[in-house]
């Protein structure tokens, strides 16, 4: 008993003493659903921050500091991720990467902003940014980025002549949908018609035979998988040969198998998946990841969360300063790009990433895809 | 004009799913006065069971005997589960007032539809394309093989239900049984097994409507049997609850009032009006199109 309490004052002892030299480090947190229907997405961005920090550890740190990471889940619950702020916040973070939804990080949004703590997510929905908070930077690209890409797609590479614009009335699709319409008109480009579905309804066969009236050369869905799939199905059996092409949230291998033979030659616009990023720290951090966890990154959204906290990094160690304020001020005034793992990383005043990066993918008929498009 | 002809193509054959699906209301409530709000979730479950079948009894064979042998195996599974829900859920009430069976039906609907959910899981499943996707074009209106298969089936189907209670012995009992139990009794018929026969027959109709909801649209969800079920129940209302033709002519009627106010007005609209639609018949006609008139028993 006697010895077990010197034991215990000399733990005691080691800490007090210990504390500080543990306190020397640089915080990291990580807000991203460990558990639930996002994990796989989620466990691939706390696996590529823990890969990132060992790199760096490994070559001394940042401004001498080894970085510490702290791992909250927020299981992509709302609620979960206020607590997580709150908890991270309180565990002194210097910054956060993730969460991987939009609802996520904007419930975290203004803890963080609050406590001066910097987020990185990729999040996509505009709402994001249009709050004005300094501490928020965005490592994937808005929807508008999408919007002008698909307008530009269609408008000056495939030269259609009769536009369907279609959606469904959900905040993402319906905005992506508004967004590329305006960004069509702006090009010169011609919609016939700017049609709404209800999403789940399965039967899409009358707002289709409406759009066979306008004779249109392309749909464009900016919708989910599980309705785009059943619409480019019902677009064929009606015989509407226009072209089909749908926004990211298509890109599912259901999608595939609900259109069935007829998702044949129907195109997707997505961010490009991790196999086909050009740049060498794209090849070279994947590499690293597939041999420390044996498996390729669950997708390019992990990747994005790196590169916001490599861009965060990067403007500490040239500051030469910890200070957040600081590190933001740096990213929004960037004379030219860094380069990224995801593409050149570069940041706009609201907090946006700069530019956009996007594929257009056509189904084969044995379901795979080819590349179309890549800018 | 294409238009027009297109719509009401569209729109019969989407009618001709509600018109089965809403004879399996149709029918119970004949017999028994009760609203069986588990029919749109045994519809689900069977579209399930078929895709089950299919994968694990079939071996993913994709012949026309396969797929008639998909039907029957899901027909006869989904009566054996309508047999096992009337004893469960509905015999045990059938004293007791008719408020307490309505719950009974809204508990077995929920039962159902988490069952659905734990057995197959919350995802979306997806049908394979059992039937090819062959294409007629009519100048400019196009129908699919898969439209007519249901089209016909489900014709096929309603008259062979209709001859089968308007022209046998047993038929004549279910009429019978429908008008007064007690007195139907007394002239020697089995009522519980004429009651049997009713859950037999609708759960067999609702599990072909399932398989055509999946061989269709392709995607099943475990909650889908909700809207489906809603559907069906205004078309059993529009036709004449408890009359067989009105449920066939209620599902028409309903498929295509849908197809022509989401094509010609818009999709978002298309539930709006058709429960709009409810509320005018029942105003105007409170039977039904082909509802009698019947004095209420006092």
């Amino acid at each position: 008993m006697h010895k077990l309490s010197k034991l215990m004052l000399a733990a005691a002892a080691f800490c007090l003493v210990a504390a500080p030299a543990l306190a020397d480090t640089l915080k990291v947190g990580v807000q991203a659903p460990i558990t639930g229907s996002y994990a796989n997405e989620g466990q691939g961005i706390e696996n590529g921050v823990r890969l990132l920090a060992e790199q760096i550890n490994a070559k001394g740190g940042v401004l001498g500091k080894k970085i510490e990471v702290i791992v909250c889940d927020d299981q992509g619950t709302a609620m979960a991720a206020a607590i997580c702020a709150k908890d991270l916040v309180n565990q002194g973070v210097k910054m956060v990467i993730g969460s991987y939804t939009s609802t996520c990080a904007e419930a975290a949004q203004k803890t963080y902003f609050n406590a001066g703590v910097l987020q990185t997510s990729d999040g996509t929905a505009d709402s994001l940014t249009a709050k004005g908070y300094w501490t928020f930077l965005r490592n994937s690209f808005p929807n508008s980025a999408e919007a002008e890409f698909a307008a530009n797609y269609m408008v000056n590479v495939k030269k259609y002549k009769r536009i369907v614009v279609l959606s469904d009335f959900s905040t993402y699709a319906d905005g992506l949908a508004n967004a590329t319409e305006a960004a069509i008109k702006k090009l010169g480009g011609n919609v016939v018609s700017r049609d709404k579905i209800k999403a789940d309804s399965q039967n899409f066969t009358p707002v289709l035979t409406s759009i066979k009236a306008k004779n249109p050369d392309v749909i464009f869905f900016a919708g989910y998988y599980s309705d785009g799939g059943q619409i480019r199905s019902q677009q064929v059996a009606l015989g509407i040969k226009a072209d089909f092409i749908g926004g990211d949230a298509n890109d599912n291998p259901d999608f595939v198998k609900l259109a069935g033979s007829a998702a044949k030659g129907a195109y997707i616009i997505n961010v490009p998946s991790p196999d086909v990023l050009p740049y060498d720290i794209a090849k070279s951090f994947i590499a690293d990841y597939q041999k420390k966890y044996g498996m390729m990154p669950a997708s390019i959204w992990g990747l994005m969360n790196i590169d916001g906290m490599r861009a965060i990094i990067h403007a500490m160690e040239a500051n030469k300063s910890f200070d957040t304020r600081k590190a933001a001020d740096y990213l929004h005034n960037l004379k030219e790009p860094l380069p990224g793992i995801t593409g050149p990383i570069a940041f706009a005043k609201d907090g946006n990433r700069k530019g956009g990066s996007y594929v257009v993918k056509m189904v084969k008929a044995d379901g795979s895809y080819s590349y179309e498009y890549v800018k | 004009m294409d238009i027009f002809l297109q719509q009401l193509a569209n729109g019969l054959t989407i009618g001709s799913m509600f018109a089965l699906v809403a004879l399996g209301y149709t029918m119970v409530y004949g017999v028994m006065r009760l609203i069986n709000f588990a029919h749109g979730d045994m519809v689900a479950a069977s579209a399930f069971v078929g895709l089950t079948i299919y994968t694990q009894v079939m071996g993913q064979a994709t012949s026309l005997p396969a797929v008639i042998a998909i039907f029957l195996l899901s027909a006869v599974c989904m009566a054996c589960i309508g047999i096992i829900l009337e004893r469960v859920a509905y015999r045990p009430l059938r004293e007791a007032p008719r408020l307490s069976a309505v719950v009974s039906a809204l508990g077995a609907s929920l039962v159902i539809q988490n069952g659905i959910m734990l057995i197959w899981g919350p995802r979306m499943r997806i049908f394979p394309e059992l039937v090819p996707q062959v294409y007629w074009d009519f100048g400019g209106v196009v129908i699919s093989l898969i439209q007519v298969i249901i089209l016909v089936l489900s014709l096929v189907l309603m008259v062979a239900l209709y001859l089968f209670v308007e022209k046998t012995r047993i038929g004549a009992a279910i009429r019978a049984s429908s008008i007064d139990q007690d007195a139907a009794r007394l002239m020697g018929i089995n009522v519980n097994r004429i009651i049997a026969l009713i859950f037999i027959i609708g759960s067999s109709l609702g599990a072909v409507g399932g398989l055509f909801i999946g061989l269709y649209y392709r995607g099943i969800t475990f909650n889908m049997g909700w809207q489906y079920g809603l559907y069906a129940f205004v078309a059993a209302i529009i036709g004449g609850i408890g009359n067989i033709p009105g449920a066939m002519l209620g599902g028409m009627l309903l498929g295509l009032f849908n197809a022509f106010i989401a094509g010609y007005v818009s999709s978002t609209w298309a539930d709006a009006f058709t429960f709009i639609l409810l509320i005018v018949i029942l105003i105007v006609r409170p039977t039904g199109i082909l509802g009698e008139r019947v004095a209420e028993k006092v």
